[in-house]
């Protein structure tokens, strides 16, 4: 996405006053576009989930692991069969894979792993705001953020009044007490809570979808198309930190990769025409081991993919610079080696969702590390 | 004033009298460290806990998995068997009412506010079941039991106690030149023998002088080096829950060189680097803006800070004179800030001041008569359960870091939502009937 400074200075302007309570339709002219980033925590193997094809060394490492059936996305990946619904985005251009790719993360603890592709920086636990927070920051898109989890996750901090969504089966006190409350907030100035108070009081709590990741994403899908709701939303798919019994088609790996394609379909469904105006990637610590370990599972690693859908694909494409599997093509002789910061990824979409400068984002987002502008290759503008 | 006592401590009971000198009243609460309030059976020590963590891990990861290879769902009842047995879901609830109990029933609930800051600077996070068994009672008896000796002595207590060696991986921190390194087995099995850097990164990053302290990556591996061989003991058969001792055959030879200083090979290295440490600038400066964070502002001020340094320098890192000083401050700019709780001290809070506390924690005599091996009931799980929902178990922690002192991040539309919802229930639930 290309857009000069005027361009820039409109959008903020615009943005402000509407934030300012001129109700502009600010997004008349041009479409709300939204970002939706699923966090696969646990470190996703890219090579389970696109694996390489025609590849003797990895198939003999594997054994025990591989697919025997796979979706075929090019003449050199496939792809998992649990990832139907992305190759049902594939087959409409709406869907594309980065390869080979890593935040800037070497280690393998977890914790340190998914706190820096949150922060998007360069030490663990050193940052307390996430980039997607930031970016939203510097786009003015207070009050846009929609987090399904019950804690606001680091990966939106940095902008006011997100909101988020993780219900339980219980029940808000009596409409009298809520207003006292209420009031008391307003007494003591206490903003920030009663305008949280306020989006807690729209919500419907007779109506209790559960927490599992369909219903949610039907839930964030419908926020999203909604011209005056949320531009941002995040998911959270849990245990891809498959070290034994990873498992082929089926398995540990197979239900995470199945998780994520339900979500991916959900919100497919209920983003309805707005799908074509959002981006949804996913964003995992690190890759694991090409080789298996002894109890049929994989290790800690670096490389991985980042799974890209949506209407703002440019087109169906396995991106990438492929570095090889080889012994010493290897990082550390044994995982898939980054050939790109996936921040260089992140940035990009935020650039084209948001309408910002990419050296903006690269300088007030990721601290000025060297990032590639990848938004013309991948993102429609 | 009333604010006062909500930030230092837990607010006022409806029938309870303010004291005519609040500030005095707060400080002698911090001078020694007394017996707990909870006088329930079950207070054991962190190294009893250890046998029920050996035991549900032992029988768990080799008698169970073996046994059911072939048979997953027999499994699952066996190992659920196993918790039982081992009290897994009852020990968390039965801490957390000793735990609560310090809070909203004893005459030093100052105290208790400190006792929950500090166990959440040396964190233990959710990690190899430590929460279920061994965080609860390394929380009373390396924390709790340090809030009246020296900053110094807690740190080095907290660093070699046997959960946060497990938590922090430095069992496997192991000299890549030790003795240990050039066995045989280690070729065999291949496990060979390297730096495990994460405690040592922790202890300067997350316990000490943190990154302002101006650590090198460098540092950090010397650190890690002067750390190795500080593990649980080998004996003939396992190291599964044993005490932590200097393992001299894993230890780096060699000297260190940490900050610019450097230390001797051997046992005796990790305290003095300890004392170095938490008398460099960095860490006095540290520990003294989280306090404020804590208990005062999310952004402290340099003037807030400098008083408790101060005490910090004139009492040598003597805790009670540091609490001293942070009450002191917290007192002074009482009307000025305003400080949104996290969601932990809000719950006992809210009990504390409905005066619904005569019936929170669950009373002693119900949580005694529990026996292992049966079912933990729902009333019983109810404290672990709710502070998983509020968004802040203390023995839950995701990350080495612990939860966050700034009240923005507890700001957020579901956690306040839940916070209504288990106010009422708590009035509902606890209230003296």
């Amino acid at each position: 996405m290309k857009i000069n400074r005027r361009d820039f200075l409109k959008t903020t302007a615009a943005t402000s006053l509407f934030f300012a309570g001129f109700g502009l339709p600010s997004f008349a002219s041009q479409n709300k576009k939204n970002l939706v980033v699923i966090m696969l925590e646990g470190g996703m193997d890219g090579l389970c989930a696109v694996p390489i094809r025609g590849d003797k060394n990895f198939k003999k490492l594997r054994s025990k692991i591989n697919l025997k059936k796979t979706l075929k996305l090019t003449s050199d990946f496939d792809l998992h069969p649990a990832l139907e619904n992305f190759k049902a985005c594939w087959d409409q251009n709406a869907a594309s894979v980065f390869h080979a790719t890593s935040i800037p993360y070497k280690g393998r603890s977890h914790f340190e792993g998914q706190d820096m592709m949150m922060s998007g920086g360069t030490v663990p636990y050193q940052e307390k705001t996430g980039w997607l927070g930031r970016g939203m920051n510097l786009a003015g898109l207070k009050g846009n953020g929609l987090a399904m989890s019950l804690p606001m996750p680091l990966l939106i901090r940095g902008v006011p009044l997100n909101n988020n969504y993780f219900p339980i089966r219980s029940s808000l006190p009596q409409k009298r007490l809520l207003n006292i409350i209420e009031e008391e907030f307003n007494q003591y100035s206490e903003k920030d809570l009663s305008e949280t108070l306020s989006i807690i009081r729209n919500r419907d709590l007779n109506y209790f979808p559960g927490t599992n990741a369909s219903t949610l994403a039907l839930e964030a899908g419908k926020l999203l198309s909604d011209p005056n709701g949320p531009r941002v939303a995040v998911f959270k798919v849990e245990n891809f930190d498959t070290h034994a019994a990873q498992g082929g088609e089926n398995g540990a790996h197979a239900d995470c990769l199945k998780e994520y394609d339900q979500i991916l379909k959900a919100l497919k469904a209920s983003l309805g025409s707005t799908f074509k105006d959002t981006l949804i990637l996913t964003l995992t610590e690190f890759g694991r081991t090409i080789k298996q370990n002894g109890g049929n599972g994989t290790e800690h690693g670096y490389g991985t993919a980042v799974l890209m859908a949506g209407g703002l694909i440019k087109k169906s494409k396995v991106h990438g610079d492929w570095p090889g599997l080889k012994n010493k093509e290897l990082f550390q002789g044994r995982d898939l080696n980054a050939t790109m910061d996936a921040r260089s990824i992140y940035a990009s979409a935020m650039s084209t969702v948001f309408d910002l400068d990419f050296k903006r984002i690269q300088k007030d987002v990721f601290f000025g590390d060297k990032l590639e502008n990848l938004s013309d290759k991948l993102f429609k503008a | 004033m009333k604010n006062f006592f909500r930030k230092v401590a837990f607010g006022l009971k409806p029938d309870e009298k303010i004291s005519s000198d609040p500030l005095v009243w707060a400080q002698k609460q911090v001078e020694t460290v007394p017996e707990l309030n909870w006088k329930g059976k079950h207070i054991y020590s962190e190294k009893e806990m250890r046998k029920y963590w050996i035991t549900q891990r032992v029988e768990e990861n080799t008698t169970l998995r073996k046994k059911y290879k072939n048979d997953p769902k027999g499994f699952e009842r066996a190992e659920k068997q196993l918790e039982y047995d081992t009290g897994g879901k009852y020990w968390p609830t039965n801490e957390i009412c000793i735990r609560h109990a310090e809070g909203i029933r004893s005459d030093h609930p100052v105290l208790a506010k400190l006792w929950y800051f500090w166990t959440n600077h040396f964190t233990i996070s959710k990690t190899q079941r430590l929460h279920q068994y061994s965080t609860g009672a390394y929380q009373r008896e390396f924390i709790r039991a340090n809030m009246d000796k020296t900053f110094e002595t807690m740190v080095y207590e907290a660093t070699v106690a046997w959960p946060m060696i497990m938590h922090l991986d430095n069992k496997d921190n192991i000299g890549p030149k030790s003795e240990s390194a050039r066995q045989e087995w280690r070729r065999k099995e291949k496990r060979p023998a390297t730096l495990n850097e994460n405690h040592a990164r922790e202890l300067m990053e997350l316990h000490t002088i943190s990154p302002k302290g101006g650590y090198t990556q460098e540092d950090v591996q010397e650190l890690a080096k002067i750390m190795t061989g500080w593990r649980p003991k080998w004996t003939k058969k396992s190291d599964q829950g044993t005490d932590i001792r200097f393992m001299s055959d894993r230890h780096e030879p060699g000297k260190k060189t940490v900050l610019g200083k450097t230390y001797k090979n051997g046992r005796k290295s990790l305290k003095i680097a300890i004392k170095d440490l938490v008398n460099h600038p960095s860490c006095r400066e540290f520990i003294a803006t989280k306090l404020c964070r804590y208990l005062i502002t999310d952004q402290p001020t340099k003037q807030m800070i400098a008083p408790i340094i101060k005490a910090w320098e004139l009492s040598d890192g003597y805790l009670p004179e540091v609490h001293k000083a942070a009450i002191k401050v917290a007192f002074e700019y009482n009307d000025k800030y305003k400080k949104f709780q996290n969601p932990e001290n809000w719950w006992i809070q809210t009990i504390n001041m409905s005066g619904a506390s005569y019936a929170y924690p669950i009373p002693e005599k119900k949580m005694d008569r529990f026996k292992l091996g049966f079912l933990v009931t729902q009333e019983l799980k109810e404290p672990d359960w709710r502070l998983e929902n509020i968004g802040y178990h203390p023995y839950k922690a995701k990350q080495p870091n612990g939860y966050s002192d700034l009240s923005t991040d507890w700001l957020s539309t579901e956690l306040i939502i839940r916070r209504l919802m288990y106010a009422k229930e708590a009035f509902h639930q606890y209230k003296v009937k």
